[in-house]
């Protein structure tokens, strides 16, 4: 009774979709999640600390990716956030927080362009009290507030009105750990050496470029 | 014999009406709960400082938000059509319905400890679509895998001699998306820019290899029975199928252009993003055609026009992403709000419009009790106008972002650009909200409600009594 060929195969409904979809995973994404694994570091790419490495665990939990990048593209209107970023940037990167939307700022390089430790805590306790028209989150879970200072705490110098009308404002070991973490979000410099440099492998980026927005 | 066998089918039918109430009414639940978080989440661009408590906050509610859509409503919604769709197609009751009754409640499990989990702040590393942790999303892959076999099994005793179209595109979202579920988690060989290759295959291809093909298949089948005329073209329906699967894998690199991925594997995905072509305008003119002619019918059903926007927007999102992926228009729209905008005329104007047409086309028919009829216009409209709002605001928003980076500006400047348009998709988001409680109120008289309006003619249920 039922036609054993083709479409109206029992058999064919499930191997055919399978086979070619499995073919084409492994060829489309486990290929070249294997591959691209094995990038070698750029010169200079260090592990992070064991402190820089929790405070990406909390940048990681608060979701910060959802709304800082962390990829330079070889554009003009990208060159304010640092150098195009590199294949070998990514080496000690996983998981990796290149991210898919910018509500705020690139911040692959953002150690070296905000280097000032008081401004990331007060940022990250208020956002608003440094930058009137920020839309980001406060984090005041990362801090709490003391009556006094106890020796050895970090006390960010919230400015009023955002400072509590009692007491001072202490940075947990989270936000210690995270503003270590930012801290230590610095490109390294490539070397302009040819050949198989990994600067290479951004030159095609960099040539598409003009055609791709910039001018 | 006869009698017992009777009463036996009578069961097994009774069966399939619990289990399609049962998925729809979880699914609506989720509904509910996931875009209300989505809600919160649009007040928090103008208003920032609301809801600062760490549970509340922007960071961990987005992905309970996206995952929260997709797998607890959208998919469990389409996979309670599913079974019906492929039971009906088949011409017998579901195959082993205990499966399908545990599939439900490992979708729950997944959603429910998927949520909790991100709301601590426990997550996949921020990789979109897939935040859920293994043990998570292991729960998910039971529940693929539980339907799989409930809808291969009920194809094979089924009791025509072909497998109408439908069913290949149903039970093939499951084949993919338990393969793409593997591949995405599997930690041991994707790290650093590995990793940003695997996300982007899986990311684009949880949507387009599970939810297009579940939308797809719900169309292939809904639209000619709620029309009452056959597809215009079973050959184009086969046409989109192998094209959408052979062209669909290779395009996730175009969410990461001028990354530092290969320059040639994003051309590549270019490429086939253009090819996507092919399988959209196949499929869209292949329900158009089958639509033409029939739009009195169409005045006349409440459940045909949702379908007819989900076909609308299916075309308009999809050729869309071709656009979007070309490299002069990727360096302006790229990590805008461009690309939420996009999302949501993918996944709500295409894929949840179907579901809902889906539901209130079929699921009348095994229950026997319709909707309220001012809700289900008030929820068409709402729908339709909240997320083309949120679309096009997004769209314009999204577009300034990505000007006054060009042009050079301060950051800053580009949120106050963006700033009118993240109010005007708030609104357009309360409209899909309240929208959301009218379809939920819908649901009830559907499925719990004591009236039966049309208790005698079920099968009028969708398409009305046209004749």
């Amino acid at each position: 009774m039922k036609s054993a060929s083709g479409m109206n195969n029992v058999v064919m409904l499930v191997a055919a979709p399978l086979v070619i979809y499995a073919v084409l995973a492994i060829a489309t994404g486990v290929i070249p999640g294997i591959e691209l694994s094995r990038t070698p570091a750029t010169p200079g790419v260090v592990p992070l600390s064991a402190q820089a490495a929790r405070g990406r665990e909390v940048y990681v939990g608060e979701g910060c990716s959802y709304c800082h990048t962390q990829q330079v593209r070889p554009l003009k209107e990208d060159l304010v956030f640092g150098r195009p970023s590199v294949a070998g940037d990514y080496v000690y990167d996983t998981p990796e927080l290149l991210g898919s939307e910018r509500n705020g700022p690139d911040l692959s390089d953002i150690g070296d362009r905000q280097p000032s430790e008081v401004w990331q805590y007060i940022h990250l306790y208020e956002p608003r009290a440094v930058v009137s028209e920020s839309i980001m989150p406060s984090y005041r879970w990362l801090f709490r507030i003391k009556p006094h200072a106890d020796p050895g705490d970090v006390v960010v110098p919230v400015p009023p009105p955002y400072s509590p009308p009692h007491g001072v404002v202490v940075a947990t070991a989270k936000a210690r750990d995270l503003v270590a973490y930012l801290k230590s979000l610095r490109q390294v410099p490539l070397r302009p050496a040819a050949g198989t440099s990994p600067a290479a492998a951004a030159s095609p980026g960099v040539r598409a470029a003009p055609g791709g927005g910039g001018r | 014999m006869a009698a017992s066998d009777a009463s036996e089918r009578a069961a097994e039918r009774d069966e399939d009406r619990r289990l399609f109430v049962a998925y729809t009414i979880s699914a609506t639940l989720w509904l509910l709960l996931t875009t209300a978080v989505g809600l919160l989440l649009s007040f928090k661009f103008p208003y920032p400082d609301l809801a600062t408590s760490p549970y509340l906050s922007f960071g961990r509610l987005r992905p309970i938000h996206t995952n929260g859509t997709f797998y607890g409503f959208a998919s469990v919604a389409l996979t309670g059509i599913a079974f019906y769709v492929v039971a009906r197609a088949s011409g017998r009751p579901l195959w082993a319905p205990k499966l399908a009754w545990a599939a439900l409640w490992c979708f729950n499990i997944a959603a429910l400890a998927g949520s909790v989990t991100l709301d601590l702040g426990i997550n996949n590393g921020d990789q979109e679509y897939r935040e859920w942790v293994w043990w998570v999303t292991l729960f998910f892959l039971a529940a693929l895998v539980l339907s799989l076999i409930a809808l291969v099994g009920t194809v094979a005793r089924r009791a025509e001699s072909d497998i109408y179209i439908s069913n290949w595109y149903l039970c093939g979202a499951y084949i993919f998306t338990i393969i793409l579920g593997i591949t995405a988690i599997l930690p041991w060989y994707q790290h650093g820019l590995g990793q940003v290759a695997v996300q982007g295959f899986y990311m684009h291809n949880a949507v387009g290899m599970w939810f297009t093909f579940l939308a797809l298949g719900t169309l292939y089948y809904a639209l000619p029975k709620l029309l009452n005329r056959p597809i215009y073209s079973y050959a184009l329906g086969v046409l989109g199928f192998w094209t959408n699967l052979v062209f669909y894998p290779v395009i996730g690199a175009h969410h990461f252009e001028f990354s530092p991925l290969p320059w040639w594997f994003q051309t590549l995905a270019i490429v086939f993003s253009v090819g996507m072509l092919v399988p959209v305008v196949a499929g869209t003119a292949n329900f158009a055609l089958t639509i033409r002619g029939r739009w009195e019918r169409v005045r006349r059903s409440y459940a045909l026009p949702f379908l007819v926007v989900g076909v609308a927007y299916y075309f308009l999102g999809s050729s869309q992403g071709t656009v979007e992926a070309l490299r002069s228009l990727q360096a302006v729209w790229h990590l805008t709000n461009f690309t939420v905008g996009h999302s949501h005329a993918t996944m709500y104007g295409f894929i949840t419009f179907v579901a809902w047409g889906g539901i209130y086309g079929l699921l009348p028919r095994v229950t026997g009790k319709e909707p309220n009829l001012l809700a289900a216009g008030l929820h068409f409209w709402l729908a339709l106008l909240g997320v083309t709002l949120y679309v096009g605001s997004l769209s314009v928003g999204g577009t300034l972002q990505g000007l006054d980076w060009l042009h050079g500006d301060p950051f800053i400047a580009s949120v106050e650009a963006a700033s009118p348009f993240w109010v005007a998709r708030a609104v357009g988001g309360s409209m899909m909200f309240v929208a959301h409680l009218c379809f939920a109120y819908n649901v009830y008289w559907m499925t719990l409600g004591r009236r039966a309006v049309h208790a005698a003619t079920p099968a009028a249920a969708g398409a009305q009594p046209a004749r």
